[in-house]
């Protein structure tokens, strides 16, 4: 086994980009900040705060998400939605991650 | 004031103030949610706001999130970019200050020499400025543009500029080079023992002292004439062996020792000399001038020794690729 440290940066390495197309997928349904990381979290996607507050925010600005304040509950809440880019991009992204993993599997059984 | 206040207090500080309200307000209710539900799990609320604050970590991290701003000082994009300015800068603006406040001193004849405290703050405001310009072309909006222009013209790498490999073989124009400056150097010190000025009373004063002349003189022009040879040797041999690289580095030295001495004591230049001129402190061991001299003679053979080290390694690394490659073929 390697150690944990080690583990644990090239895990994180591996996750940085997918945290992106989880976003994008999770947000075809609206969804808030904290309940995003839920979604994620039960989904088995591990992400922080730190990472998917500020990712909300740049995503909007590429207009990949766009976002609506919702007042109706008794604490106000802004929702994001995947716009018709954010899907489109979701979807390519999504069939790099299948076509990676099935080029890593091929590589692993060729040894 | 809560944890939370002053937790966003910190974020807010550095967003563009057009955003902060928006960013307030979001990133207070996803504060609140995240506090809500482990209260909800029986926590209580104090520790359940600061494990909260504290899992989203430093404020500044968080904030460098939100503005896309980087938490370094120089982009890596441009830090290639700096170094090489820097060194080519350096390089050139350095000695020039040495040599500039150097040639000003020895012409106003002053006391002390400041040519190297010159040159250290040259050095270090070259640093300073040329660094603050870096860190303003990536940090200001309106030096984006700017910035943009300098990486496209600058920043496409090609094959030139990969660093030249040499295989250590020492070239004729090389070798003719170095015997061409020891001459030179020769010539100088011949010259400057023929040189004499004369006094009020018509009496020639020569400008190198006596007994540097008739002792020191010779001493030196042997050891000058052998670091010509060597560099004859190494051209025969095709390369610096090791063996003839410590040998020049040893006569080099003592020569570099020699001089240096011999220039703080003060035997180089005849005293009656300086006065005859007007410099009174020319031939002094702790003046300017032979200040200068000592300081040169040091750098000048400390480079020279590490210069041929630096081949002789050089010829080392490259030795056995060569070799593998030719048998490859």
């Amino acid at each position: 086994m390697p150690d944990d440290e080690l583990l644990g940066t090239h895990r994180q390495e591996l996750r940085r980009g997918t945290v992106v197309v989880a976003c994008l997928l999770a947000l075809r349904e609206p969804g808030y900040g904290y309940g995003l990381l839920k979604t994620l979290e039960s989904a088995g996607i591990a992400s922080d705060g730190n990472t998917v507050y500020p990712l909300l925010r740049r995503l909007e600005e590429r207009g990949l998400l766009e976002s609506e304040w919702n007042t109706d509950d008794s604490r106000p809440r802004k929702f994001y939605r995947t716009t018709k880019a954010g899907k489109e991009l979701a979807t390519q992204l999504l069939a790099d991650v299948s076509d990676l993993t099935k080029s890593l599997r091929s590589l692993n059984g060729r040894s | 004031m809560t944890w939370t206040d002053r937790y966003l207090a910190a974020v807010l500080r550095s967003i563009p103030a057009s955003k902060r309200a928006d960013v307030e307000r979001e990133l207070r209710s996803s504060i609140t949610d995240a506090i809500d539900e482990r209260v909800g799990a029986g926590e209580d609320p104090t520790s359940a706001e600061r494990a909260v604050l504290e899992g989203l970590g430093d404020p500044a991290k968080l904030a460098a999130g939100y503005t896309g701003r980087p938490t370094y000082l120089i982009s890596p994009e441009l830090l290639p970019l700096w170094w090489r300015y820097l060194t080519r800068v350096l390089f050139v603006a350095v000695p020039l200050a040495a040599v500039v406040i150097g040639g000003l001193e020895f012409i106003g004849s002053g006391a002390q020499s400041w040519a190297i405290g010159a040159a250290i703050n040259v050095a270090i405001q070259t640093t300073f400025w040329l660094t603050a310009f870096f860190v303003f072309l990536d940090w200001a909006a309106p030096a984006r543009q700017a910035r943009a222009e300098i990486v496209a013209a600058a920043g496409k790498w090609t094959l030139e500029r990969l660093p030249k490999v040499s295989d250590g073989r020492i070239t004729v124009g090389e070798t003719a080079g170095e015997i061409v400056t020891v001459l030179i150097t020769i010539g100088i010190l011949v010259f400057a023992a023929t040189l004499t000025t004369t006094t009020e009373s018509g009496e020639a004063v020569p400008l190198l002292a006596p007994g540097f002349k008739t002792v020191w003189l010779p001493i030196l022009v042997v050891t000058i004439a052998i670091r010509g040879i060597d560099h004859a040797r190494a051209y025969l041999a095709g390369r610096w062996t090791r063996w003839l690289a410590v040998y020049h580095a040893l006569v080099h030295t003592a020569f570099g020792l020699l001089l240096v001495t011999l220039a703080l004591s003060g035997w180089i230049v005849n005293p009656a000399f300086g006065e005859a001129i007007g410099l009174p402190g020319l031939a002094d061991g702790h003046g300017p001038v032979m200040l200068t001299l000592a300081v040169g003679t040091i750098l000048a053979t400390g480079w020279e020794v590490v210069r041929i080290f630096l081949r002789v390694r050089r010829r080392d690394d490259a030795a056995p690729r060569l070799d593998a490659s030719t048998q490859s073929v």
